[in-house]
């Protein structure tokens, strides 16, 4: 079921400091790259015992591509969320991200995609409930070596991209929930990764909530060019994506 | 009920067990190693009281009253009196001389100190024997001395027991020395100062209605014992037997009676039983067994808040399982019962475990409790501790008591789970441990401690002081010390803030000790409590270490010391008869000597000592530590100090006397009336003692053995060659040098503390222990978060350095906190608690290094184990569903 298509071909132009940029914000630096596919799914499967979770899912997004992810509750949604953010591990095809075979890292270099290359979006938001909003969407930063005043500068963007200038400094638990769920859109954008995992991102939220969230997520993949893997039931959701996977009994059926 | 709680059982905790079994086995072993380390030190304090033996118990069965002066012998001219006395009753009399024997060391440079110490019993063999025969219990001496030797090897002892008793001195050894020594033709022992080599005329015969026969047991006729040991003339004791047949316990008492009348009150002798001489034995080392006791709680004091601790993170895993039971209809009761089933089971299967590491602990043990109370109580045959019904009965309730206790509040915890906001997804697990975030409870319970530490001692029977107020000061102060130094944990987060922009770890681990948890504030308690209370005896030890080298510097300042070989414990009898002290005092490199005599003496019924030196000498060269000084020099003086006496301090603590006190001392020439000169240190021992002028106490006592003298030498001379040539004259002596004496006294001090650090130790293990379990909670608890990190790009090594940073910050803190604590306590065992037990003033040092290294282990240790416990929480599988 695809809703919208933008086309791809040429070049993906990624301009990461449009939106999340430091002191030199309307500076866009522009990167041509040539048309490879951000992530390619090739003939993945998976398999707990006996039961087949996922078999032959095969597909490919660009940059700045947005792919809505459904299909009834155990038809693999989440599992092949977790093989595409290297948190699980395919048993068989091939993953690969921006070229690299995800699907053949180590644990360690799993994790280095993760920080580097993937942000992720949860249902339940998951931010760290010991540490302010700011603190939050500096951590990837932190992760990847981004010097303390660079850092400073991109966190206080990513606030106010968000709408959240000023509850930088309040716990998750002095947040509402879609307040909560922009602070994990920043986090899980601030390090400027190829590719947003979300897993419904809009399931804990109200409707007015949801819809900001949404429209939230499309501007900013589209200020940088980043891919989007949306799962979700949602069909409010699904129509902000360029295309619609369908997942039943681990195949995709439409 | 029955069949839900049957359910509940079955279905949940035994399937929990069986899902985890490693977290229920590490609990077990917890819990057993706190029982274990109570066990093994009440079965080695036990052994070592029960090795007390009345010696005479196993020649003669058991003697109904023992006749014996209340200072020195009696003399043998009594015997005939006692007998008139007794007329025709039916009573048995058993004269006994008693003295100590040791084998000559191998080689002079073997430790002097330490070796075994045999009694040497001198009875009336044939009394004995006639006994025996009577009491048809099948003991005889009349067998040939050949049996001694399974391999038919045998003495040149005639081969009959008249034979033996005409020969001379003969000995009866025990068959587990004669099994020992191999060659059973003679024994060489030293006696006073002479080494003798006395043939082995058999083994000591045992019976079943007798007691074990002690391996350091011998026994000699009693004339012959007399002469070996200078006491021809004399006897220690003498025993009754009332012989069995009707209105036997009348006729016991009545004898009591005319034995009491006979002996003036106490003035000429004093009557006891055995079972009240054991009692006093067990009086004497109450204080030393009661604080043992109460240091080897410590680790179970510790297991406690990891049970606590265990328990509680089970309630908080499954709290969604409680709350479905709850939201079907379980009632709070049923689930506060499983949950205090749970603990009880664990509790006996830790105690059961705890009781067989005791009793093998207390294998290990035994030697050194037994060489400490050989050292300063009394002669010990302790080899082994045995296990006995009501030990286990103990130990395993024990680990009942402390595990329900533990498991009491979680139980509560459990049952109060609200089912309605548990089954809502993802709920904010609840605080917790709200009794650790309340600081006004912490300042009341460390005001109270200091309140109570101002209380004076609870005084046992035979005037034993049991300080507890001092320990119930301790207690609340590590309470409200562990719960003060949860407060502490933010204030160390904000100071280690700057380390937060430099690692992405730091800043997670600070994040969560900015507010820390319950579980955080409880690992911190617990590791306060175990580095507390280490550090705190560490500053006890060093204190004690400090003192002692000072007063030895002190009190020691001959050239040679010179006592029999023998002698080498509290219960030693060895002594140097005049002729040799006196050819000693004469060595022509001697500018002066000082002899001292020891006699123990019974005041109020207390076992206690009075020594005589020269005490001019002493006044001229060494430096008493005095406590209270003589307001004058008479007591220095000969002509002047007849009525004199010097206290030392545990003497004064003991019998309530200060300086200008009059205090009553039983003497064979009758009681005489001294006036306290002064109280001076002495850390020999804790019964206390007094210290007169020698030659007063030689005519009170009509005898001139030394226990010791003392040689000071011209400048220049040998000492080294001297001793060499002097101990070649008289091979029956220990001599030391100066320096030599120094070493071996500082040494056997600290030989008595090695099991308190082993107690210690194992307090600090646990604790440890205790942190890594919190912190294994703490990431059960944090699942979702470490997902969400896993999400976020950090790997196993980063998330294991983050909760190693958590685990070093929460050790840093108890150790600040435990450090504190530790010189609060260190005041208190020095000034408060050692001094209502031993009466001994110490001086306050504080051992930084050992302290510093202390603390650098704790929180190397704690980091390294968090690391490892972190490692293992990266792997944890994210617990979220699609």
């Amino acid at each position: 079921m695809i809703s919208q298509r933008e086309p791809n071909a040429g070049f993906a132009i990624y301009g990461r400091r449009l939106a999340f940029g430091g002191n030199c914000c309307c500076v866009a630096i522009m990167v041509l790259v040539h048309d490879k596919p951000v992530l390619a799914v090739t003939a993945v499967g998976k398999s707990y015992g006996e039961r087949a979770v996922l078999a032959g899912v095969s597909f490919s997004i660009a940059a700045g591509e947005r792919i809505a992810l459904t299909g009834p509750s155990g038809s693999g949604k989440t599992t092949l969320l977790n093989c595409l953010g290297g948190v699980d591990r395919p048993d068989a095809g091939e993953i690969a991200l921006l070229g690299e075979r995800i699907d053949q890292l180590s644990s360690d270099g799993l994790a280095r995609l993760r920080r580097e290359r993937v942000g992720t979006v949860f249902q339940f938001f998951h931010l760290l409930p010991t540490l302010t909003a700011a603190e939050n969407i500096e951590l990837p930063l932190q992760l990847t070596g981004v010097p303390p005043v660079e850092r400073a500068e991109r966190v206080a963007a990513a606030l106010g991209r968000v709408g959240l200038t000023a509850r930088g400094a309040a716990l998750p638990s002095q947040l509402s929930g879609g307040e909560q769920q922009r602070v994990a859109i920043a986090r899980a954008l601030v390090h400027r990764p190829a590719l947003i995992l979300a897993d419904e991102p809009t399931g804990n939220l109200d409707s007015a909530n949801g819809e900001n969230i949404l429209r939230l997520l499309r501007e900013l993949t589209d200020e940088t060019r980043t891919a989007l893997v949306l799962v979700t039931h949602s069909e409010e959701a699904a129509a902000i994506c360029h295309r619609n996977i369908h997942l039943r009994d681990g195949r995709i059926v439409g | 009920m029955a069949a839900i709680q049957s359910l509940l059982l079955r279905r949940f905790a035994l399937r929990h067990a069986r899902i985890a079994p490693r977290q229920s086995l590490l609990l077990v072993g917890i819990l057993a190693l706190g029982v274990a380390v109570f066990v093994a030190v009440r079965l080695a304090n036990r052994a070592a009281v029960a090795s007390f033996t009345h010696f005479t118990d196993t020649l003669t069965g058991q003697s109904d009253w023992i006749v014996q002066p209340a200072a020195g012998t009696l003399p043998e001219s009594v015997l005939p009196e006692l007998r008139a006395a007794l007329g025709a009753r039916p009573v048995q009399i058993f004269p006994v001389v008693e003295s100590t024997g040791s084998r000559p060391p191998k080689s002079d440079t073997a430790a002097k100190f330490g070796r075994t110490t045999y009694t040497l019993l001198g009875v009336d063999l044939i009394a004995v024997a006639n006994l025996a025969q009577q009491q048809a219990a099948g003991r005889s001496y009349f067998t040939s001395t050949r049996s001694a030797d399974p391999r038919g090897r045998g003495t040149d002892a005639p081969d009959d027991f008249w034979g033996a008793l005409r020969a001379g001195p003969r000995v009866w050894i025990s068959a587990a020395l004669a099994a020992e020594i191999g060659d059973l033709r003679s024994l060489d022992l030293v006696i006073n100062e002479q080494v003798r080599a006395l043939p082995i005329a058999g083994t000591i015969p045992s019976s079943a209605d007798a007691p074990r026969v002690p391996a350091s047991l011998i026994v000699l006729d009693l004339p012959q014992l007399q002469a070996l040991a200078g006491k021809v003339g004399r006897l220690d004791r003498v025993e009754f037997i009332v012989e069995p047949g009707p209105r036997a316990d009348e006729r016991r008492a009545e004898l009591r009676a005319l034995l009491t009348h006979l002996g003036r009150d106490g003035e000429r002798w004093t009557v006891t039983s055995p079972g009240e001489r054991r009692e006093t034995a067990a009086t004497m080392t109450q204080a030393f067994r009661l604080n043992l006791t109460v240091l080897s709680l410590i680790a179970l004091l510790v297991g406690l808040y990891l049970i606590f601790e265990a328990l509680d993170g089970a309630v908080v895993r499954r709290r969604g399982e409680i709350a479905i039971l709850r939201a079907l209809g379980v009632e709070e009761r049923a689930v506060r019962r499983a949950w205090l089933i749970e603990a009880a089971v664990l509790g006996l299967a830790g105690g059961a475990l705890g009781v067989l590491l005791g009793w093998a602990g207390a294998q290990l043990s035994v030697r050194a409790v037994g060489q400490t109370v050989n050292a300063l109580y009394y002669a010990t045959t302790v080899e082994s501790a045995g296990l006995d019904p009501g030990e286990i009965a103990i130990g395993v309730l024990l680990g009942l008591i402390a595990s329900l206790a533990a498991g009491w509040w979680p139980a509560r915890e459990a049952a109060r789970t609200p089912p309605a906001q548990v089954l809502v997804r993802h709920a904010t697990a609840a605080a917790g441990h709200g009794v650790l975030r309340r600081a006004g409870l912490a300042t009341i319970l460390v005001v109270a401690g200091a309140l109570a530490a101002q209380l004076p001692p609870l005084r046992l029977s035979a005037g034993v002081r049991f300080p507890l107020a001092g320990y119930l000061a301790a207690f609340l102060w590590i309470f409200g010390g562990g719960i003060l130094c949860g407060f502490l944990l933010p204030i160390l987060a904000r100071l280690a803030r700057p380390v937060r922009e430099h690692s992405a770890a730091a800043r997670i681990a600070l994040s969560h000790l900015a507010a820390p948890s319950g579980r955080h504030r409880l690992a911190v308690a617990a590791l306060l409590c175990a580095i507390g209370m280490t550090a705190g005896m560490a500053i006890l030890v060093a204190s004690f270490d400090a003192t002692v080298r000072n007063w030895v510097q002190r009190a020691l300042q001959a050239d040679l010391y010179i006592s029999s070989n023998g002698a080498q414990s509290a219960s030693s009898q060895n002594r140097i008869s005049p002729e040799t002290w006196r050819a000693l005092a004469a060595e022509p490199a001697a500018i002066a000597s000082s002899v001292l005599s020891a006699y123990p003496i019974e005041l109020d019924g207390l076992p206690t000592l009075i020594t005589g030196s020269d005490l001019s000498v002493v006044l001229a060269r060494a430096a008493l530590p005095w406590v209270q000084a003589p307001t004058d020099d008479a007591i220095f003086d000969p002509a002047r100090n007849g009525a004199l006496v010097l206290a030392s301090e545990s003497f004064g603590e003991r019998f309530h006397v200060r300086r200008g006190d009059r205090v009553r001392v039983p003497t064979p020439a009758g009681w005489q009336t001294l006036t306290v000169a002064g109280v001076f240190a002495d850390y020999g021992n804790e019964r206390g003692s007094l210290l007169v002028e020698r030659r007063q106490l030689a005519t009170w006592f009509a005898d001139d053995y030394a226990a010791n003298i003392s040689l000071f030498l011209r400048p220049g001379a040998d000492a080294e060659a001297i001793r060499a040539r002097l101990l070649t004259r008289h091979p029956g002596l220990a001599i030391y040098t100066n320096a030599t004496l120094r070493t071996e006294i500082l040494r056997i001090f600290r030989q008595t503390f090695s099991i308190t650090y082993a107690l210690e130790v194992i307090g600090v293990a646990v604790a440890v222990i205790g942190l890594a379990l919190s912190l294994v909670s703490v990431l059960l608890d944090r699942r979702d978060e470490l997902t969400t990190l896993r999400a976020l790009g950090f790997d196993r090594r980063e998330i294991a350095w983050a909760t190693a940073f958590e685990g070093a910050v929460v050790a840093a803190c108890a150790v600040t906190g435990g450090l504190v604590l530790s010189l609060a306590l260190g005041w208190l065992l020095i000034h408060v608690i050692n001094k209502q037990s031993f009466g001994w003033t110490l001086g306050f040092t504080v051992p930084w290094v050992q302290l510093a290294a202390l603390a650098f282990t704790v929180v190397v240790t704690g980091g390294t184990v968090s690391y490892l416990v972190g490692r293992w929480g990266a792997d944890l599988p994210a617990d979220r569903e699609e």
